[in-house]
């Protein structure tokens, strides 16, 4: 869907180490590596892509490698070849058999 | 001699009486000994036989009953019931109406219903209807959509 409309989108090629803060206003595909803080509508994370640092979005899908902070308000997705280490915030979580988590798991509305 | 026979008078003939009540009684004993091998073979043979071969038959905590202090199974439990305590089993499955508050350690572990506590396992399935919270120290993990986890986790 991203390839349709690239508007308000950010893509990280493999390769490619991007630093700083980013505001995304659609999806940001990470194949990357990005340093600093990431905002996204939906942050897609890629197998090859790594992300330090503080990672906001609704949804955000991780194939890839997530550190520090992950914080995600409609859902969050780790995929079999996904890790996500540090402060991980989620209102909904999945976790495919394979995935990597470690760290401090926050249900932000968990008396839903 | 005269302690096995029961008449007091002892004679070459009652002798040889009570020798032979001797060897009948240790022969008894033998058959008694013999009996309870094969009994315990059996149930072995009915505890490894269900309808899954090398699966023995699980231990259940039913719905309603709570149980508190602590488990050790090496085999399957199945929680439906809530457990207060700590708990080390081979393959532990808390059901969707099961709670479990303490500490848990087994290899398999499948939480459809609520666990609060420390918990050490080696594969961690979590159920889209679970509230999981607590340290959880884990190999591999699945957590299915829906499923509500909060706490500590640590991938061993």
């Amino acid at each position: 869907m991203a390839e349709v409309n690239q508007q308000g989108c950010l893509f990280v090629g493999e390769g490619v180490v991007l630093k700083g803060n980013f505001e995304v206003p659609d999806i940001a595909s990470i194949s990357g590596v990005v340093e600093g803080e990431l905002t996204a509508k939906q942050i897609l994370i890629e197998a090859t892509g790594v992300v330090h640092g503080k990672l906001s979005g609704e949804t955000i899908d991780i194939r890839g490698e997530a550190n520090e902070f992950v914080s995600s308000t409609r859902s969050l997705i780790i995929r079999s070849t996904g890790k996500a280490t540090g402060s991980i915030h989620y209102s909904e979580i999945e976790i495919e058999k394979g995935g990597h988590l470690h760290g401090d798991l926050h249900n932000l509305n968990p008396h839903s | 001699m005269s302690i096995f026979s029961k008449n007091s008078t002892p004679d070459s003939n009652e002798d040889k009486i009570a020798d032979e009540q001797v060897e009948n009684y240790s022969e008894a004993a033998a058959v008694e000994e013999s009996v309870a091998v094969s009994t315990s073979s059996y149930e072995v043979a009915r505890n490894e036989a269900p309808s899954r071969p090398g699966i023995s038959k699980p231990s259940i905590i039913s719905e309603g009953f709570t149980f508190e202090g602590t488990i050790t199974s090496d085999g399957v439990l199945n929680i439906a019931g809530t457990v207060r305590g700590k708990i080390t089993a081979k393959s532990v499955l808390i059901d969707a109406s099961g709670q479990v508050d303490g500490e848990l350690n087994s290899d398999q572990l499948v939480i459809k219903g609520q666990l609060k506590g420390e918990v050490n396992c080696e594969d961690l399935n979590v159920g889209p209807l679970a509230h999981v919270d607590g340290t959880i120290s884990y190999k591999y993990i699945h957590i299915q959509r829906g499923g509500k986890v909060s706490g500590k986790f640590i991938k061993n």
